[in-house]
């Protein structure tokens, strides 16, 4: 058991991800991509959820700014994908300290409803702004970076544009997440953890409590820029349902069915609903029906999400050996 | 021991099984559509027609000895889903073409994965002009319905008739409007340099309350109006605007686009409609001098959907596999880059008559029907009486 923990399962769940596009498949290569970058929204997502203990409704709408960020500055301003990247970061960062600086006065419903109210205007500002968003009908045709340097790599050399991003993708969503990791195992994260656990008496101690929450909201906000970015990459075009409340619905689902409580519980949540989804659409019209039915028996089955489930599970089996 | 069998189930679940290979290897057909939600009310009838084609064209033994596949997604009325179902069914299902798409937000989105993955897409319901505008336009986009420019100046040829100086125009600020309402505007200017335009509304998309929009337009005592206050959304306008006396104001010279002349506007408002206003539709059952495939398409169509009064919107669908499959016909494959060539300039006989798909813009010379509301003992709706089929050929850039 112990020798099994010491592995990095991490870096070799990376380094093996890396070898999907050698599958040959280009569906692999688009369901992978989709995963990863939705994997890296549901996590930022949960170091509000499940560190600090904050119901964000409104977290579309980082997204959708990182998104459109990326978009604008890539197809109509010519930047390159290297400086266009991290504007999405900063920029969903700024608004997210914005928007942060009300939200965290408030509490419980009050706080996710603000967040929501946030978003919900950010969608209208998109969905009107015909000359920048490009409106209702969004922005179609956002370039893909330029990746022809990868061709000299060994191994990478055959393969397409788009099993070029998917590597670029794996290394970024993984270097995120690699930081993440790191911010909520710091003493700050400790602190968030506390904040969660019991905000009065965070504040008893001497927590700043609001300058905490509003922290990790940018960062949050940052990290969900960050993956819409290689989203409106990988979607080859930015709509302003990126931002709209369903969205917000859809990331607070992966996020809660893994587990909010396991660091990449919110991963294998959005690979659970993303194949769920993918699966069922394609086999009835009637997928809203049964996708509800499968959500809330998994939800009752799972209240501590699959990564819960699994770990109880994984956890039964090794006690017997033990005795 | 519960928990686990839940577990079990759900990886089972999960194990992607592909579908089972056919043998006789279908021509596959990717169909995109909103078939959830509110947008499903137009997305289920379109997805009909297309089906009663494929069922007629398999029934007489398919083209080229093959069968048709229509693999129909929910694109649930939105461009970023209809995207991502879009290229689940060119990867993932290995379609060889795209029809559907409704919104004018998912025709454009969908039109550059057809251009990135070489693959014809035929759209058969979206409206706006960006969708083939020059700048736009690749070998593999074409599209079987009016554009917002035809639709415009449609109505701009028939309020041309109407003996009217002081013309408004109210219709929602965003894409559709704004570019239905400018289309009309300037071809009425063009046609009839007498008129004026006195004032112009613009509510939001869904706009819960009219009042105001209402008021400023009859202070401004224009004769005639022009709407593009589309579908479901008419019926809260107009529900606000007839105790304002806005309607006896104009004289009931209120003409709309967006098809709230349509059978299933009128019998969605009932006894609410403000009969007398002009419309549109994409077809009416009750057509009476239409050509004569037409009564034997409506009769078939109603005979598929257990309807008397079938859908209008059917027919966008069913015309887009029809050129669809003579396209394939005439190229002899089903290869995209040749079903693409054979497609510019291809002439079909649909149950409008024969249409054709121009080489210069891959745009049909698609009309609509037109006409003013009445009621009719026959129907508790409802129809356009008299009726007329405008063809745009003229008028078309």
């Amino acid at each position: 058991m112990s020798g099994l923990r010491r592995i990095p399962w991490a870096l070799v769940l990376v380094v093996a991800a890396l070898f999907v596009p050698a599958l040959g498949s280009r569906f692999y290569t688009f369901v992978a991509t989709d995963v990863a970058i939705l994997a890296l929204f549901a996590v930022s997502l949960n170091l509000l959820l499940g560190y600090t203990g904050l119901v964000s409704f409104g977290h579309a709408a980082y997204f959708g700014i990182g998104a459109y960020a990326t978009g604008i500055l890539m197809k109509k301003a010519g930047i390159p994908f290297l400086l266009a990247f991290p504007a999405a970061g900063v920029l969903a960062g700024l608004f997210a300290l914005v928007f942060g600086f009300f939200c965290v006065r408030l509490t419980k419903i009050y706080f996710a409803m603000l967040t929501l109210a946030f978003a919900q205007i950010v969608w209208a500002i998109c969905f009107k702004w015909n000359d920048v968003t490009g409106g209702e009908q969004g922005m179609p045709e956002i370039p893909y970076p330029d990746l022809a340097w990868m061709e000299r790599l060994p191994l990478a050399g055959q393969l397409r544009t788009s099993d070029h991003f998917y590597l670029l993708t794996v290394v970024l969503v993984a270097a995120c997440l690699w930081v993440l990791r790191r911010i909520v195992g710091s003493p700050f994260g400790r602190i968030l953890t506390t904040i969660r656990e019991n905000p009065e008496r965070a504040e008893f101690i001497g927590v700043n409590v609001r300058r905490f929450e509003l922290i990790a909201f940018v960062i949050a906000g940052a990290f969900a820029g960050l993956a819409g970015g290689l989203f409106g990459i990988f979607n080859r075009g930015v709509f302003p349902d990126f931002v709209y409340w369903s969205k917000s619905s859809e990331v607070l689902i992966m996020t809660i069915l893994g587990g909010i409580g396991y660091f990449y519980g919110p991963a294998v949540g959005a690979l659970v609903l993303l194949v769920l989804n993918q699966q069922i659409t394609s086999y009835t019209q009637y997928w809203p029906f049964i996708l509800g039915t499968i959500l809330i028996v998994l939800l009752f089955a799972f209240p501590s999400g699959i990564v819960g489930a699994l770990d109880a599970a994984a956890r039964r089996l090794a006690r017997p050996r033990r005795a | 021991m519960q928990r686990r069998t839940v577990l079990i189930a759900i990886l089972a679940l999960l194990l992607l099984v592909p579908p089972a290979a056919d043998a006789q290897k279908p021509i596959k057909v990717g169909f995109p559509m909103p078939l959830s939600g509110p947008a499903a009310l137009y997305g289920d009838p379109a997805l009909k027609g297309a089906q009663l084609f494929v069922e007629e064209i398999n029934a007489k033994g398919g083209v080229l000895g093959r069968k048709i596949e229509l693999l129909a997604r929910d694109s649930k009325a939105n461009a970023d889903e209809a995207v991502r179902v879009s290229r689940e069914l060119i990867l993932k299902e290995n379609v060889d073409f795209l029809v559907g798409t409704l919104t004018s937000a998912e025709g454009p989105a969908v039109s550059v994965v057809a251009k990135e993955n070489k693959v014809v897409f035929i759209a058969p319901i979206p409206k706006t002009d960006q969708l083939t505008a020059p700048d736009k336009l690749h070998p593999y986009i074409f599209r079987v319905a009016a554009t917002t420019t035809m639709e415009g100046r449609s109505i701009a040829e028939i309020v041309a008739k109407w003996n009217v100086k002081r013309i408004a125009t109210i219709s929602f600020d965003y894409a559709y409007g704004q570019d239905v309402t400018r289309a009309f505007v300037e071809h009425i200017k063009r046609i009839k340099p007498g008129v004026e335009i006195v004032d112009q509304q613009w509510p939001k998309l869904g706009e819960a309350d009219y009042t105001p929009f209402i008021n400023a337009q009859m202070a401004k005592k224009p004769d005639a109006v022009f709407s593009s206050i589309w579908g479901g959304h008419f019926l809260t306008f107009s529900k606000q605007a007839k105790p304002l006396g806005y309607f006896d104001a104009i004289k009931y010279n209120l003409i709309g686009a967006g098809e709230i002349a349509s059978p299933e506007a009128t019998k969605a408002m009932g006894a609410e409609y403000p009969v007398g206003v002009w419309g549109n539709s994409y077809d009416a059952f009750y057509w009476q001098d239409a050509p004569p495939a037409h009564r034997d398409y409506t009769a078939r169509l109603s005979k598929f959907l257990k309807d008397d009064a079938p859908s209008s919107w059917s027919i966008q669908t069913y015309m887009a596999m029809q050129f669809l499959v003579e396209a394939i016909k005439k190229a002899g494959s089903t290869d995209s880059d040749k079903v693409a060539k054979a497609l510019l300039g291809l002439t079909v006989d649909t149950p409008h008559g024969k249409l054709t798909i121009r080489a210069k813009d891959h745009q049909a010379n698609r009309g609509q029907l037109y006409g003013q509301t009445a009621r009719d003992p026959k129907y508790p709706f409802a129809i356009m009486k008299p009726m007329t089929y405008v063809d745009p050929t003229k008028f078309m850039d």
